[in-house]
């Protein structure tokens, strides 16, 4: 029987971690922005493309700045005849499937940047998925 | 049974109010989701606010000039400067019009004049657009305006943080130079599509309203 072979068990055992790997690496992000906002507004939004190019739904939990007091996951959404904005406590990616960050879906809500953030500069923000898996990403300050 | 004949009148008010005319000849009578034009405009009743620039905003600031309203809050990350960005767009298509746009302005309600002092409205509008005007008032005066318009409104102030939820009407509304509430743009907005139905809506309405 091939699956006692200890050298073909081992090399199976080898791989598995780095099918593993190569699936954390198919979660990325293009496209990721932050809105310029006139001087001394506390708030401001980051959007961006967030892709699954993995075979498994990956979760969204949280995302932080060393840049900014707070960030949160935020959905503005309409309520009766208004609109508002909701916090998302965690927001689930299919797998193979991208969610469009944009004005008026999906936003990370960006609380009293540290220092004023203008079109051109980057802000670095690092994304946090259920089972640990972590993305740095850098935005830039558009307009 | 009252409320099919209310609804029956908002839906025939909403077929027979758009209009929008393509080609600049003929203008003809379309539903339309982006703009909803009030056969009959509603004259505004006195309000009272101040302006960013503390000056008195009541409603003679709404005569002689077509104003495009808006409600907000300054610590509204995405809804808000979406819109006022878009209003910025539409402002600048409306002025390269051969009537331009010294007949029109664009006035930005704060809903939350507990965060929103005069200086900070100020900084905020006219980073989008110098010529944009920023406003408020006590909540009498808010709910007065916003209940003549029909725009919602909902500020949950939590004592003690600075950090607290505001819901408001995303909508556009316009009010034309008599004072009279004329026509709302619903969201999502987008510049070209008001301002070609503005240009077209001063066309026709221009020489009767100023």
């Amino acid at each position: 029987m091939r699956w006692r072979d200890p050298v073909f068990f081992g090399l199976i055992l080898a791989l598995i971690p780095i099918a593993a790997a190569s699936e954390e690496g198919g979660v990325s992000v293009r496209d990721a922005w932050v809105r310029e906002m006139p001087r001394g507004v506390a708030m401001t939004a980051g959007y961006m493309v967030l892709q699954n190019k993995t075979s498994r739904p990956q979760v969204l939990v949280a995302a932080r700045s060393s840049g900014f007091e707070t960030v949160t996951i935020h959905h503005t959404i309409a309520k009766e005849s208004m609109t508002g904005m909701e916090h998302a406590p965690q927001i689930e990616l299919l797998p193979n499937a991208s969610l469009l960050f944009a004005p008026g879906g999906y936003h990370l809500m960006l609380s009293n940047p540290k220092r004023t953030l203008r079109a051109g500069d980057r802000v670095d923000i690092t994304l946090e998925f259920r089972g640990g898996l972590v993305l740095p990403v850098a935005y830039e300050v558009r307009k | 049974m009252m409320t099919a004949v209310v609804l029956a009148a908002m839906l025939g008010a909403v077929l027979l109010a758009a209009v929008y005319r393509e080609n600049g000849s003929q203008a003809i009578l379309l539903p339309d989701q982006v703009m909803t034009l009030f056969p009959a405009p509603k004259p505004l009743a006195a309000f009272a606010f101040t302006d960013h620039e503390n000056r008195v905003f009541d409603l003679s600031r709404l005569k002689g000039k077509w104003s495009f309203l808006f409600f907000g809050y300054t610590h509204c990350p995405d809804i808000c400067p979406m819109t006022l960005a878009t209003l910025a767009r539409a402002h600048e298509s409306i002025a390269k019009t051969t009537a331009g746009a010294k007949d029109v302005q664009f006035v930005f309600i704060s809903v939350d004049p507990s965060r929103d002092t005069a200086g900070k409205l100020g900084e905020y509008v006219t980073y989008f657009d110098t010529s944009f005007l920023g406003v408020t008032g006590s909540s009498a005066q808010l709910g007065n305006l916003a209940g003549q318009l029909g725009a919602a409104y909902e500020v949950a102030i939590t004592p003690g943080t600075d950090n607290y939820p505001v819901y408001h009407t995303a909508a556009v509304f316009l009010v034309d130079p008599r004072a009279r509430y004329h026509a709302v743009f619903a969201p999502p907005l987008d510049a070209e599509g008001i301002s070609r139905r503005f240009k077209v809506l001063r066309e026709l309405e221009g020489p009767k309203a100023t």
